[in-house]
């Protein structure tokens, strides 16, 4: 008897096969070019094997800026997720014009990560700067601080700028999360303790230790995939201070037209990634990765 | 019934359309561009099409950090692209992979010849590739010392002759409350951050490569080498304050926070803009400091791309375009040059006086023409770009204090040589 249950695999063959080709034809074509020299300037594509991973791997740059895509990682994911659930208990409180403050919470979001590189730069440029002169009018300093060109403030401040774009995303998680929390739960646990921070630990966290792990892996992502914002920042400067592995991934391919290194640093990148998601979600154990 | 009345009224529709032919055998050009002026462009582009009917133009703009990356993609992504604006820098690059074509492949024979007898010589360097003319100059300028005449002479100081000078001039505004004397350009994803650091090190007079193209810059005693001893020296003496873009040098310049800058020369003409500028007047140009005083030269250019070469009708509309912008009467050319405050190629512009009339509100034209005199054509190979996208930001380490010289010039030095070899053997 005909029914839909009968080759299930048939039936989903029309969704599978674009998912498929879109994704498994670009990332094998990826692959097979950081098995090749694949240079604009050069003819031919012959196979050099792991050749453009070990250059990669011994370049100048790589050591940088695997260091600073790391730094970012670890600073920006863990702020992404405190500051996103702080304001998300304080968002989920009612007080007089609580709607108001939560869609202007949420603005960052709807920005473009140019548009916020260039509100950032104003905020840290030296002359002109919101920051600096703030710090001036508050008679803290009295010259200008080079936020974004010295080599040792350019990372922090792309930090800072990361950290507010992505927070929004982090507040709608927590706080659905937090509305999931049955109200009786909450009600029972305010008579039974008075610290905030007790019932907060025993009583929150877990029903919304889920979603914090699903946050962290993602931001350790975003993070670590980090580009547009960073780039129209500082353009990866001063020198490698704050040039990233996914900025190197351009750089190899477009500045130096060598593709195949440029998809050698790619696979790196998804490597370190997937390492990454393995630890994350090991040392913070949630049963959202459990099975059953 | 019906059925007659609509067969009349398609055949009428279908015999209106044919009797228009202009439009229906409008040819498109594709033109590329980074966004400077891009208002400018767009009506000159006007102008050119009310002056070819039957070719129409689209523009397509890129910023000038990503123009380079852009237009890779686009040849490499087969996108449609029939004229560029193109870099001297890039050019034996495109060249070598075949997404630009010769002039000659699309311009009536012996044109571009008699162009290039009007072209000046650095600027004619810049858009020949293996002897053959690949662009006509959409602007040629070169990279200028530019000082504030009223702040050094209150100081009582006179203008620098020599880096040396600077350090002395900048030490003591610094003594003075001046907090960073020196702006400069300071991006290393900009080409133009590798060419301003050639055209000081062309002002001490040094050669970074030699005729068989090997480089000379990792000895200490090479003027570039010493060049880049001095900038890092001003880094660490705090004299410099760092801009990420001209765009930015014009305003901070104008608070009067500062003295000196290293820019295209073109920016004296923003920084001594009265129409929005505070301090405008201000401003004036002096040779590179140095023993040569010599600079870079360079010129930007309207390049023609492969694809459009080998189709003869794309070809022809996209000669008549470039011949609009850049050749005779060199209308667009003058129009960049008294508007803008752009260099030009073209040499007979130095003669005109509408051009002589708009660059003397904001420079002495005849130190302009000096210093164009004496301005040398970069060094550009098919691997320049590559290699110098390399070492911009090894340069930006050192400048900073974050690397030292000797390990950036070395390193430089053996990713050229690297590149070279490489090239060869291709």
């Amino acid at each position: 008897m005909w029914t839909i249950k009968r080759f299930p695999a048939l039936w989903l063959l029309p969704a599978l096969l674009p998912v498929a080709l879109m994704t498994i034809y670009p990332v094998a074509h990826a692959f097979w070019t950081s098995l090749h020299s694949v240079m604009l300037l050069f003819p031919g594509e012959p196979f050099v094997g792991l050749d453009n991973y070990e250059r990669v791997v011994r370049s100048n740059y790589f050591q940088d800026a695997l260091r600073n895509s790391l730094v970012f990682t670890f600073l920006a994911a863990p702020l992404v997720v405190v500051f996103g659930t702080l304001i998300a208990l304080f968002l989920q409180r009612r007080f007089f014009g609580s709607q108001v403050v939560r869609s202007i919470v949420l603005l960052p979001w709807v920005l473009p990560g140019a548009i916020s590189a260039v509100l950032w730069i104003w905020v840290f440029h030296p002359s002109f700067g919101v920051l600096n002169g703030l710090l001036r009018d508050l008679h803290l300093i009295d010259g200008s601080i080079p936020w974004l060109t010295s080599p040792r403030l350019a990372l922090v401040s792309v930090v800072v700028a990361h950290v507010w774009t992505q927070i929004p995303f982090a507040v709608v998680l927590i706080m659905a999360a937090l509305s999931a929390i049955n109200s009786e739960t909450l009600e029972a646990a305010a008579i039974d303790c008075r610290s905030a921070l007790k019932r907060f630990r025993y009583i929150v966290f877990p029903e919304i230790r889920s979603m914090i792990v699903v946050l962290i892996v993602y931001n350790a992502l975003t993070a670590f995939t980090s580009y547009d914002l960073v780039y129209a920042m500082t353009g990866g400067g001063p020198g490698t201070a704050t040039t990233l592995l996914s900025f190197q991934i351009w750089r190899e391919s477009f500045s130096m037209y060598d593709f195949g290194s440029g998809s050698a640093v790619a696979f790196i990148v998804v490597a370190i990634s997937a390492v990454l998601i393995v630890g994350i979600t090991r040392a913070l154990p949630s049963d959202l990765f459990a099975e059953q | 019934m019906k059925m007659r009345t609509l067969f009349a009224a398609g055949m009428l529709t279908s015999g209106i359309l044919a009797a228009q032919p202009g439009a229906a055998e409008d040819l498109t050009l594709e033109f590329v561009v980074w966004n400077y002026s891009l208002e400018t462009i767009q009506d000159n582009v006007k102008q050119f099409e009310a002056a070819n009917p039957g070719i129409k133009v689209k523009v397509t703009d890129y910023t000038w950090p990503d123009y380079q990356d852009s237009l890779v993609l686009r040849f490499r992504g087969d996108t449609p692209t029939d004229v560029i604006y193109g870099g001297q820098d890039w050019l034996p690059a495109w060249g070598a992979a075949g997404f630009i074509a010769p002039l000659d492949a699309v311009a009536p024979a012996a044109t571009v010849d008699e162009l290039k007898k009007d072209i000046a010589g650095f600027a004619l360097t810049d858009v020949t590739y293996k002897d053959k003319v690949y662009g006509l100059p959409y602007y040629a300028d070169t990279i200028s010392f530019i000082y504030n005449k009223k702040i050094l002479a209150d100081a009582g100081i006179a203008v620098p002759a020599t880096w040396d000078e600077v350090t002395a001039a900048a030490q003591k505004l610094k003594a003075g409350g001046m907090e960073h004397p020196i702006v400069y350009e300071y991006n290393q994803e900009l080409p133009n951050f590798y060419d301003a650091f050639v055209a000081q090190a062309y002002g001490r007079g040094a050669e970074l490569f030699d005729k068989d193209l090997n480089p000379l810059f990792a000895d200490p005693n090479n003027e570039a080498f010493k060049q880049l001893q001095w900038i890092a020296d001003a880094y660490s003496k705090d004299l410099v304050q760092s801009e990420t873009h001209e765009s930015k040098i014009i305003p901070a310049m104008n608070t009067g926070a500062h003295a000196f800058t290293i820019v295209y020369t073109y920016v004296l003409a923003a920084l001594n803009n009265k129409a929005d500028q505070p301090r405008a007047g201000e401003f004036a140009l002096a040779p590179m400091p140095g023993s040569t005083h010599a600079t870079l030269g360079f010129a930007k250019s309207y390049v023609v791309t492969a694809k459009a070469a080998a189709d003869p009708a794309r070809g022809e509309a996209a000669w008549k375009f470039v011949n609009f912008m850049a050749g005779k009467p060199y209308t667009v050319a003058k129009r960049w040059a008294v508007e803008k405050g752009l260099g030009f190629g073209q040499l007979p512009l130095f003669a005109d006086k509408d051009v002589i009339d708009a660059w003397g509100k904001w420079a002495d034209v005849k130190a302009l023409g000096d210093q164009a005199a004496i301005a040398k054509a970069g060094t550009y190979t098919e691997y320049s770009s590559v290699w110098s996208a390399y070492f911009r930001p090894l340069l930006a380490k050192a400048m900073v204090g974050e690397a030292s010289v000797e390990q950036t010039m070395k390193d430089g030095a053996e990713r050229w040589n690297q590149l070279k070899e490489q090239f060869a053997n291709r």
